[in-house]
């Protein structure tokens, strides 16, 4: 397992190199012009000679081969080089906003599975029952519903009408809570729903039935049993939902003014901010290998038939 | 005992707390204000700028210029020469005199960097700045250059900091040593993503700023801050009618005394940009049935609820110069059907119109992601299906609209004259540049070379009846050449709680009058 997870590791660097250079050649592929986007941002008429000099100085002037390797070649030595729209260097303002962004997907994380799993249990524990249809019609609507809107209607509900919760900025637990579940809602219903169909499913198999036949009690068979199999597929939709939890953070921060890389990236696309994409890709293709192998190292914790990396050997 | 402590720990917070929360005004802006160098462009915001930094003389409501940093001036008979007199005692917020070493300081530091301002006229017409006394500076330019007071006026570039804190070698090109001015406001906490924090300048020559911290939150979403001066998190919206949603605006405008809300005079001109060098907008009974097809009140009212006014005219009555009296084209669709039918535009069997085997179709281009340009183009849309004109709707991103307006490739585009202290002068000057999208509309005019001719000679003159007469002889041209489709006057908007009073609009739209607003007096307030 552990030479697994490090030869995994070790293609983080290859891949980073790929990505970069992918991500180099797309952004430059598209329509729009950089400079042009740094004159609108100024508020400045876009004369030629305003052009050429908003050109040079973003160093846009230069050929595409020379800008791909001076970049690569400070940025392996850490330097991503300055934002074209805040003139701040990139990955220090980019490292500053990350755990902000980190911070709420991650709890959102945490919320979708404190929630999912027993709304799960207790869908599945009630088959058929109101319990059951009551989840799965929230599950539906948290499927449906986009994480913005969602968003502006807890803060209608909470800020504006009961005065329970601040509107937005961070800070405190409270200042935390809407936009977690803003974004959390739809990992928390696709998991509660597969969670019920996977506990079904498990509490029909026939290691089920033999285990009651052996006398465990029911809790333990539900347990350890239904419940531990269950999980598999959980885990698998939680890994994949990681990138939906942190997507779902760069829509609603804008919308909670919630200080995070989200805004960051957001505007560095609408505003053409070559330096910021180019090394926030970097980052989140970081963040995301990490967060795949982790769902990989619980998947073959959870599962014992799973024995990562002994197919090579 | 400890218990007690606390609770007079408490107590004692409370007091310090609330007057506090009283003396501090908290306002919101899309984005950080930036290092706040008055030098440069993005990202440095232009009304944090013009807090913290002063001009010389500063843009008055009525079109003209007060003493500012220079109490008096002359100008020479030639124009070319500019006496200026500084203000004495004023200092910058680090303690450093403001006098005319400091002026010149600055304006060498700007004019190093001239290649960054060559968008401004002033910026390329200056020859030299010299110090003729202690508080006395000579400002020569290559030209007579008739806006140089109302550029001197700018939030930026013409703005002084403390020569202390510019960077290497008296430079500001790139980036000083810390933001320092002579202003009512000093930045002094920047918190990235969060807020940015001033403090009142305690040696401010003009009096003390009526609260003593200005917090500016960063608020992206117009709605959320809408939502955050509702729960309290700010105090007041101030600025372009987009800073909140419309709808939220007229909402909180109800919600009175809860909420005070007001809007300004006209400050600019929502306007479309027609091509007179483009079939089919080269016709010009194209470009005036367009003019009179168009129902600017229902358009008023519908799209921008009411809040702006109908545009008739490319400039605002009250912008100086501007009011020359010409006839609006107004609106009369069976005028537009008549003009079109004398001009030999036939309607086919689809309703639209045709010449030459020639469809009567036009492309509109404007800013996808901007919902309010968006529903304007449908209502044109529909009102020129109406007089048998196909109207193609192009929306794309805000740059590649620029792009368009550089380059001519549009038929019909939105555009936005500058508003004070631009207009009209420097706004006119503009229209004689290819990257400009008045250039390109006009390109196609007969007298093109003419309406250029007259407004470089409008620049130049130095007699104020002249330039008035020139520039009349421009804005009628244009106006009778129909090359500008006036949708409406653009307004500022304001909503404070009842916490803050002395709440006015500036004489423009970047200088926010935040050191004339103070707290309401506590009874008020409740």
């Amino acid at each position: 397992m552990l030479r697994f997870a490090l030869a995994r590791l070790a293609l983080i660097p290859v891949m980073l190199l790929g990505v970069s250079l992918l991500v180099f050649v797309v952004l430059r592929l598209g329509p729009g012009d950089p400079a042009l986007d740094y004159l609108r941002l100024s508020q400045v008429p876009p004369t030629d000679a305003a052009l050429a000099d908003a050109r040079a100085m973003l160093g846009l002037d230069r050929s595409f081969a020379v800008q791909y390797l001076d970049w690569l070649w400070r940025a392996l030595h850490g330097d991503f080089g300055l934002s074209y729209a805040t003139r701040r260097p990139v990955l220090p303002d980019l490292l500053g906003y990350l755990p902000a962004t980190l911070e709420l997907a991650g709890t959102a994380l945490v919320v979708s599975l404190a929630l999912s799993l027993p709304l799960g249990a207790w869908a599945a524990g009630h088959r058929g029952g109101w319990q059951d249809r009551l989840v799965r019609a929230v599950a539906v609507l948290g499927v449906s519903l986009p994480n913005f809107w969602v968003a502006f209607l807890l803060v209608v509900a909470f800020s504006v009408t009961l005065g329970w919760l601040p509107a937005m900025g961070r800070g405190t637990l409270a200042h935390l809570v809407m936009p977690a579940l803003a974004i959390g809602l739809m990992s928390l219903s696709v998991n509660a729903r597969l969670l019920r169909a996977g506990m079904l499913e498990a509490g029909s198999g026939r290691h089920v039935l033999y285990a009651r036949l052996r006398g465990l009690s029911e809790r333990a068979v539900t347990r350890r049993h239904v419940f531990r199999n269950a999980l598999v597929p959980v885990v698998t939709a939680t890994g994949m939902h990681v990138g939906e939890l942190l997507g779902g953070a760069l829509v609603v921060e804008t919308i909670f003014s919630w200080p995070g890389v989200g805004r960051y990236a957001v505007s560095a696309i609408y505003d053409r901010d070559y330096p910021v994409i180019q090394c926030f890709t970097l980052v989140m293709t970081v963040v995301f290998v990490l967060c795949n192998l982790a769902v990989d190292l619980a998947y073959a914790w959870l599962d014992p038939r799973i024995r990562l990396g002994q197919d090579s050997a | 005992m400890s218990k007690l402590a606390s609770l007079a720990v408490a107590a004692l917070l409370a007091c310090t707390v609330a007057p506090a929360k009283a003396q501090q005004l908290t306002y919101s802006w899309p984005t950080n204000v930036g290092p706040l160098n008055p030098h440069l462009y993005a990202p440095n915001q232009m009304f944090a700028q013009a807090s913290v930094y002063e001009p010389l003389v500063r843009y008055r409501v009525d079109g003209t210029v007060e003493p500012w940093l220079a109490t008096a001036w002359t100008i020479s008979q030639d124009g070319r020469t500019y006496d200026f007199t500084l203000r004495a005692g004023v200092t910058f917020s680090d303690g450093a005199p403001f006098d005319a070493a400091a002026v010149k300081a600055n304006f060498d530091a700007i004019l190093a960097n001239r290649a960054r301002h060559d968008w401004l006229d002033l910026a390329r017409q200056i020859d030299r700045v010299a110090v003729t006394g202690p508080l006395a500076v000579r400002l020569v330019l290559k030209a007579p250059h008739a806006p140089t007071l109302r550029e001197l006026s700018l939030p930026r570039p013409f703005r002084f900091v403390s020569p202390a804190a510019m960077g290497e070698g008296g430079t500001t090109a790139a980036g000083l040593r810390a933001p320092i001015g002579t202003g009512p406001w000093r930045l002094v906490e920047t918190q990235l993503g969060v807020s940015d924090t001033f403090a009142a300048n305690p040696t401010y020559w003009g009096g003390k700023p009526g609260f003593a911290r200005l917090v500016v939150k960063v608020i992206p979403d117009p709605n959320t801050r809408a939502i955050a001066l509702q729960t309290g998190e700010i105090d007041l919206v101030y600025g372009a009618a987009g800073q909140i949603p419309s709808e939220a605006f007229l909402r909180l405008r109800g919600q009175a005394p809860a909420f005070s809300a007001a809007v300004s005079e006209p400050l600019a001109t929502r306007v479309l940009a027609l091509n007179s060098a483009r079939f089919p907008t080269d016709d010009p009974a194209v470009r005036r049935a367009i003019n009179r097809a168009i129902d600017k009140d229902t358009l008023v009212r519908t799209v921008l609820d009411g809040i702006e006014p109908r545009a008739d005219f490319l400039f605002a009555p009250g912008v100086p110069d501007a009011d020359v009296g010409l006839a609006p084209h107004g609106f009369d669709r069976a005028a537009a059907d008549a003009l079109l039918d004398g001009a030999g535009w036939v309607r086919g069997p689809d309703g639209v119109r045709a010449k030459g085997g020639r469809a009567l179709g036009v492309e509109l281009d404007f800013v996808g992601t901007n919902a309010q340009q968006k529903a304007i183009a449908e209502v044109i849309q529909a009102d020129l299906a109406r007089i048998g004109i196909a109207v193609r709707l192009v929306g794309e991103e805000e740059s590649a609209i620029l792009a368009r307006q550089k380059d001519g490739r549009f038929g019909l585009i939105f555009g936005e004259i500058w508003g004070p202290p631009y207009d009209p002068a420097s706004f006119l000057s503009a229209m004689r540049a290819p990257s400009h999208a008045d250039y390109q509309a006009q390109r196609g005019l007969p007298d093109k070379p003419q309406i250029d001719a007259t407004i470089t000679a409008a620049l130049a003159a130095t007699d104020p009846a002249e330039r008035r007469r020139l520039t009349a002889t421009i804005l009628t041209a244009l106006h009778e050449a129909a090359v500008y489709l006036p949708i409406s006057y653009a307004v500022a908007i304001e909503v404070h709680r009842p916490t803050v009073a002395g709440v006015g609009f500036g004489a423009t739209l970047n200088e926010i009058p935040f050191a004339a607003m103070r707290p309401a007096s506590t009874r008020a307030a409740r």
